[in-house]
């Protein structure tokens, strides 16, 4: 007798739990945040799963977004790509070129019939520059972007108002000769400023003055062909930055973030220019070592026009090759992404910003700005950008390539081979090769 | 060579063989013979588009001045880090093959760079080697008075890869020598003793060529992995600058495969090493061997 | 000057021996002593000026955060599993092929023994794909035999074993085989015992190929609860500019305990004077 019971039990929960799961659509997702980062994203993931019992989630961390990419055309190459894939901005072009993907806007009316999304619910800077021919092509996700870091005690010891950061090229030239100390020997016991051989910050400085980085609009209009890496707006900026090396008020700490990062956190450096979603870090930083920090926009060429910035980070790209369902479930977890809670908590928790309208009104409202001003300048910079294509952001195919042409450009400059035009028109004259290659294979 | 053999057994060699080349039939001729193929062609990223290009991949690399220079570069990383490196452990394993208290403890810690990876070692130098805030540069100051620009002029960055690289291998080079060092029987160093021979004489007349077969190994070995391992310390440490003096072959190759996503070119790259490499093994085993003393 | 020999020392060679090899273990365990300095600093003291070379306190809360942040118990479980399969096929292939080398005369002998060698220089880079392909097609994606049987040959061990047993004394072989010793039993008898110290370095070796491989186990591992150790070191990496250095150096410590203890393990058979017993016999 207790024997059939059980049996009738075990095949009751047998048929109920397969049931459930035939229901159930299971989606893989494939994404680059590591570190604490990792745990915010499960955390959304798994609240998304218990909220609901159709879509489960499968969250999958690939490595950093260039291994995500490999890891993702191998699977592609085998028909085992998942649904969703976190892809760095740069990587736009490539997949739209990809031939993988549908895009975003197209998931949401089309395949999923979902008339009530809201699509302007985004801040223009951020869906701008993921939008192309009109249409959203992936969800905005981690979104940063640069601003001025330096260190406010140092400002007031060398007469400097610390309300009042440096906003132009000149100004931080004279502002980084104030700060640096010099020791009796020649050596240097504190740099005015610091900033790590990173593309993104030319990028970034093009764009502060209204230029664009390609031709086409930068490459919005058709395709890129051709770079402007060797006109003004870039060569000034590179012209400053080995100025200031050469005088010694400078610091260089070579390729990459981390040098400059250490030389500031450190105290040997007083000013950085470095990503926004350090903020946290730095502030925590600061205070252990005792000094407080200070954030400015990024500084421009008085004679330039008013440009901005150009979002950086990534953004979810759906890959279309999957059946209906999956296709509708993906939409459903990209739509509940963007829900207003679920930005907050990732803003709060990552320090990227949230990219949408109303988790930016919620927290003017919730006067959290007020609390960290820094993440106020962050956000106001943005905000006060020019909307044009230069600070939509240029498309480019070769965009990895480019980055590293443009770092090795400053480093001939740096080390004195070459002055500052020359070595950018050797990089623009790369830079159209890669981009003639590229294109020849789209044709 | 060994004359001696099991001649009577003329099958026993190849199935001793077998399952070593069944494995490698399968997984590593096959898919490099796919990377042969694969350099012929200009393909875009996710596999789309790919055209027939025939030789104009190989025809582009050199005819680049970038890529010759690369070339030339790269020799002179492998001359260094192999010479540097195998000098440097040779004379390490001596100490570490003394009977000593502690002598355990004392080899760990020569092993442990070997077992961590590349991407944290790399940024382990890093910081190390930071211009203005890292302990290298701190301790020099205190003991010179000298600040060295490490990572971003051409000269220390290429020194500084070096450093890096020989120090990451050292614990491979020491786990041979050592195995090398004590299968040399006691008896022989008693006897050149009694015959009145000197640490030096003895180190340079018994103990070099009873290694030879170990040294003649670690050479080869030593030349694959700072060809085709090196590119991790790289990548981390200076990403190839600056303005290229740390690009070096295996690096250019990373690059185009997983950040340019260029497959066909970066085949055609390792086409092109895998035949230089063949040249350089195969001139070692033909002149180096001569050197080689097996008992 | 010490001698070479591994003789008996006065106490002044000793603690001169013991001095060098301070100095020595100093300079190149400057690294690792930063790294273990990081992981026991929260993250805001970690870069100072002057810069630190042991921390102030010790706070182990990266190890515990690191710890589980990726799970590390599964990922050192499977890392240690697959490390110790890639360990013993590598010998074992290797140690048969080696011996055939050594002690074999057959056709294209040369050709076959470059074959091997030469698969040391057909770059992971570089056939990554297409082996993913095949390994997919054939039904192994995402499966720990799919992750371990591309491993198992090796050219390394190969090659050194050939070395090694080459330096045996012919008078061994002479005597094996007047006493009617078999091929196999020749190997496993008396050779393999030879090779004590080469066959622990391999080991060690070959078991640090598996553990510290990253390229591969990415692209065929599709699953959190297959990862392997350096995907677990690579998730505490944050995708930004910002990361925590003392997690990461937490992690990458724990990561490295597993592999020293198989060092440890194996510097047992690093005993000298198994080739002079040998002769005698």
């Amino acid at each position: 007798m207790k024997k059939t019971v059980l049996l009738v039990l075990v095949s009751l929960c047998f048929i109920v739990s397969f049931s459930a799961a035939a229901e159930e659509v299971t989606i893989d997702f494939w994404h680059a945040m590591g570190g604490h980062n990792l745990e915010v994203v499960n955390t959304l993931v798994e609240e998304f799963n218990n909220s609901q019992d159709q879509v489960e989630v499968k969250a999958q961390y690939t490595g950093s977004y260039n291994d995500t990419l490999t890891k993702t055309q191998s699977a592609v190459q085998t028909g085992t790509a998942p649904n969703i894939i976190q892809i760095y901005e740069i990587g736009t072009q490539m997949m739209l070129d990809s031939g993988i993907i549908m895009p975003i806007e197209d998931l949401g009316k089309e395949v999923a019939g979902d008339n009530s999304f809201d699509w302007d619910k985004f801040l223009v800077p951020v869906s701008n520059y993921y939008t192309i021919d009109g249409k959203l092509n992936s969800m905005p996700f981690n979104s940063s972007t640069p601003i001025l870091y330096y260190d406010r005690d140092a400002f007031e010891e060398a007469g400097l108002d610390p309300n009042r950061p440096p906003q132009t090229f000149a100004e931080l030239k004279e502002y980084a000769r104030k700060l640096t100390i010099k020791n009796d020997d020649g050596t240097v016991e504190r740099y005015g400023f610091t900033l790590g051989i990173v593309g993104w910050f030319v990028e970034q400085m093009v764009a502060n003055q209204d230029a664009t980085l390609v031709n086409n609009d930068n490459g919005r209009s058709a395709r890129a062909t051709a770079s402007n890496l060797n006109e003004e707006a870039a060569v000034r900026f590179v012209k400053l930055w080995k100025e200031m090396v050469d005088e010694g008020i400078m610091l260089n700490p070579g390729r990459g973030w981390d040098g400059a990062n250490q030389a500031f956190a450190s105290g040997r450096a007083a000013m950085l220019i470095e990503s926004t979603s350090s903020v946290a870090g730095f502030t925590e930083n600061a205070k252990v070592a005792g000094f407080e920090l200070g954030t400015g926009f990024l500084p421009r060429p008085a004679s330039a026009n008013r440009g901005g910035v150009i979002i950086g980070g990534a953004s979810l790209w759906t890959i279309a090759d999957h059946p209906e369902e999956e296709l509708k479930a993906t939409w459903e977890f990209l739509k509940w992404l963007s829900e207003e809670e679920q930005q907050v908590y990732w803003f709060e928790n990552t320090g990227y910003f949230p990219v949408t309208k109303a988790a930016v009104e919620r927290e003017m409202n919730n006067k959290f700005f007020a609390k960290n001003p820094n993440y106020l300048t962050a956000f106001l910079q943005l905000l006060l950008s020019k909307k044009a294509v230069s600070t939509q952001g240029a498309l480019i195919g070769t965009f990895p390539e480019v980055r590293q042409i443009v770092e090795k450009a400053v480093e001939k400059t740096l080390e004195g081979n070459m002055t500052p035009q020359a070595a950018m028109d050797e990089a623009a004259e790369r830079v159209n090769k890669s981009l003639k290659e590229y294109n020849q294979l789209y044709k | 060579m060994q004359k001696l053999n099991y001649r009577s057994h003329s099958l026993v060699p190849y199935l001793l063989l077998s399952p070593t080349f069944i494995v490698l039939l399968l997984f590593l001729y096959w898919p490099s013979i796919n990377s042969v193929y694969l350099s012929l062609y200009k393909q875009a990223p996710f596999g789309r588009n790919k055209i027939f290009v025939g030789i104009q991949n190989y025809v582009n690399l050199f005819q680049d001045p970038a890529y010759l220079n690369n070339l030339l570069r790269s020799t002179f990383f492998v001359i260094f880090t192999i010479s540097i490196g195998l000098i440097f452990s040779l004379l390490l394993a001596v100490i570490l093959n003394q009977n000593l208290k502690g002598i355990k403890f004392y080899r760990v810690i020569f092993f442990i760079p070997y077992a961590i990876s590349s991407t944290v070692a790399g940024s382990l130098w890093v910081f190390l080697l930071n211009p203005v805030a890292g302990q290298v540069n701190y301790l020099l100051d205190l003991a010179f008075n000298i600040q060295v620009n490490w990572l971003t002029n051409s000269f220390f960055a290429f020194l500084a890869i070096i450093i890096a690289t020989v120090w990451k291998n050292m614990g491979f080079n020491i786990i041979f020598f050592l195995a090398g060092l004590q299968a040399i029987p006691d008896s022989v160093y008693e006897s050149a003793k009694i015959d009145g021979a000197g640490a030096i004489t003895i180190f340079k007349d018994i103990t070099i060529p009873l290694l030879s077969p170990t040294t003649f190994y670690l050479i080869i070995m030593n030349i694959i992995f700072s060809v085709f391992e090196s590119f991790g310390i790289v990548d981390i440490m200076t990403q190839g600058g600056p303005a290229d003096s740390t690009n070096i072959v295996i690096y250019k190759l990373y690059r185009e495969m997983f950040i340019n996503f260029r497959p066909g070119i970066a085949a055609a790259q390792s086409v092109i090493l895998l035949a230089l490499v063949i040249i350089v093994t195969i001139f070692h085993f033909k002149y180096g061997t001569n050197n080689v003393h097996y008992q | 000057m010490f001698d070479l020999n591994r003789g008996s020392y006065s106490i002044y060679k000793k603690i001169a021996l013991h001095l060098v090899l301070i100095i020595i273990s100093f300079i190149v365990l400057m690294p690792i002593i930063f790294g273990i300095s990081v992981s026991l600093q929260p993250r805001a003291q970690i870069f100072s000026y002057p810069p630190s070379f042991l921390p102030d306190r010790l706070h182990f809360d990266n190890y515990i955060k690191a710890w589980n942040l990726v799970s590390l118990d599964k990922i050192l479980v499977n890392s240690i599993l697959a490390s110790f399969v890639v360990m013993l096929g590598k010998l074992g292939l290797g140690v048969l092929s080696g011996y055939a080398f050594s002690h074999f005369e057959f056709k294209n002998k040369k050709f076959l023994f470059f074959a091997v060698l030469f698969t040391l220089m057909l770059p992971m880079q570089v056939r990554v794909v297409p082996l993913f392909e095949f390994i997919s097609r054939v039904g192994l994606g995402n499966s720990f035999s799919g992750l371990v049987l591309p491993f198992l040959a090796s050219a390394t061990t190969t090659f050194l074993m050939r070395q090694h047993f080459l330096t045996i004394p012919k008078s061994i072989m002479e005597s094996a085989q007047i006493d009617g010793c078999g091929p196999f039993r020749f190997l496993f008898q008396i050779l393999l015992p030879l090779s004590g110290a080469n066959l622990a370095g391999l080991a060690v070796v070959n078991f640090l190929v598996m553990w510290n491989a990253y390229l591969w186990p990415l692209i065929i591992i599709n699953d959190d609860q297959k990862k392997l150790a350096q995907q677990g070191v690579k998730m505490l990496f944050a995708s930004s500019s910002e990361r925590d250095w003392g997690i990461i150096m937490a992690g990458t410590i724990m990561v490295v305990i597993p592999t020293l203890i198989v060092f440890l393990l194996a510097q047992k058979f690093f005993v000298k004077g198994i080739a002079t017993q040998g002769i005698k016999e």
